[in-house]
């Protein structure tokens, strides 16, 4: 069979046209649910580093608007967030560069402004199994407790030390992920210009 | 209908045909993105087809790739959507890999070899069927990775405590891609092994 020109034209546009139409609709229909899938997801994550424990989705969201405020006068997206055992912390909206794409994260301070209570990461395309780590529960449980000043009080941020070299300043330093040098750099950087003017 | 089974062993498309190795490599460190993945790419295998073979005859051949991947595309965002609507968690795991279904040449190779020519019925089981095909070693080589490389099954904890103080370790090679291509090279050899 032959087929002219102008029918070639035709049918593919009106091929495109009606996909293009039904993934438009289905779009629309289904985004309500994808945001609050993620705005859901990164409420419980910070809740999780400000101490409340796991929860699903719709509770995190609710209890999330009940605990936490944004801080307006900010340059950066901030909360003040109460946490689980009474303290009045801030939340820091932290971002910056791993190894393949951009990674960030919420840093939940304790009212000292030193302190970190708790830190929740994420990346766009670190590798499985190595940068990706950094979204890990154990990576992240080793930031509660550490302080971004030392104990001159200069500011230091928190350093990801190789395995076994952060003992020697444990205040202010964490492992590394080993295989994932340059996701941890990252990681470092990130906290380092992040919460540069969140502790004063 | 034995025509149709092929695809699940004897003519298997990662193991015979050796398409759509990529993903199969990427998404099977564990065992629950690896079964999302292959219900995905069945059912963008199945009902591509099934569309494509609809409209066979008025498919002008000059332009049949692109007729071929628009619905393809179609559907692959399709699935996109609704993965990230209701299985969120997943749909991050298996990341831009959805999308790369696309460019899977499983589906396209069975719009070109089966579709283009035969009724819509057994276009739709013959994706179908290659589809679980491909699923079928996505699940084999998940399990046996997300066990030995992580201990657990569908993220449930799998051996016992007693292995680990024994001095068991779990297999941080099994977490990585270049063990699912010995996995499924391992696969590859047994099958032509058997075969010949």
């Amino acid at each position: 069979m032959k087929f002219s020109n102008r029918y070639i034209f035709l049918y593919i546009s009106v091929l495109v046209i009606i996909v293009a139409g039904t993934l438009a609709i289905v779009s629309l229909v289904l985004r309500p649910r994808q945001e609050a899938n993620r705005k859901g997801e990164t409420a419980a994550r910070i809740l999780k580093a400000a101490g409340y424990g796991a929860l699903s989705t719709e509770q995190a969201v609710a209890l999330f608007d009940s605990v936490a405020s944004p801080i307006t006068d900010s340059q950066t997206e901030r909360y003040a967030i109460v946490c689980s055992d009474g303290d009045t912390g801030q939340v820091v909206y932290v971002s910056g560069k791993g190894l393949w794409g951009p990674i960030w994260g919420y840093v939940v301070l304790a009212s000292d402004n030193n302190t970190i209570k708790g830190v929740a990461f994420s990346h766009k395309s670190e590798t499985p199994g190595l940068g990706a780590k950094i979204t890990e529960e154990s990576f992240a449980d080793s930031f509660s407790g550490k302080k971004i000043y030392n104990a001159d009080g200069e500011y230091v941020s928190v350093v990801l030390a190789a395995k076994g070299n952060s003992e020697a300043n444990a205040e202010n330093s964490v492992d590394a992920i080993s295989g994932a040098t340059i996701t941890s750099k990252g990681v470092e950087k990130m906290l380092y210009e992040g919460l540069k003017d969140a502790g004063k | 209908m034995k025509k149709f089974l092929e695809p699940l062993s004897k003519n298997n498309p990662i193991i015979v045909q050796t398409l759509g190795v990529c993903s199969a490599l990427a998404v099977t460190a564990q065992l629950k993105p690896a079964v999302v993945m292959a219900a995905a790419v069945t059912v963008v295998c199945a009902f591509s087809n099934l569309i494509i073979s609809l409209i066979r005859n008025t498919i002008p051949p000059r332009i049949r790739i692109v007729v071929q991947l628009v619905v393809v595309s179609f559907f692959v965002i399709l699935v996109d959507q609704f993965l990230q609507a209701y299985l969120y968690e997943t749909s991050k795991m298996l990341s831009v890999f959805v999308g790369l279904i696309i460019t899977n040449c499983i589906i396209m190779g069975r719009l070109e070899a089966f579709a283009l020519s035969h009724k819509p019925l057994p276009s739709f089981l013959d994706g179908l069927f290659n589809g679980l095909g491909y699923g079928l070693v996505l699940v084999a080589v998940g399990v046996v990775r997300e066990v030995l490389g992580q201990g657990t099954l569908w993220g449930y904890p799998v051996l016992s405590d007693k292995f680990y103080t024994l001095g068991y370790m779990n297999n941080g090679l099994m977490v990585l891609p270049p063990m699912a291509l010995i996995l499924v090279g391992s696969l590859i050899w047994i099958k032509n092994a058997r075969q010949s």
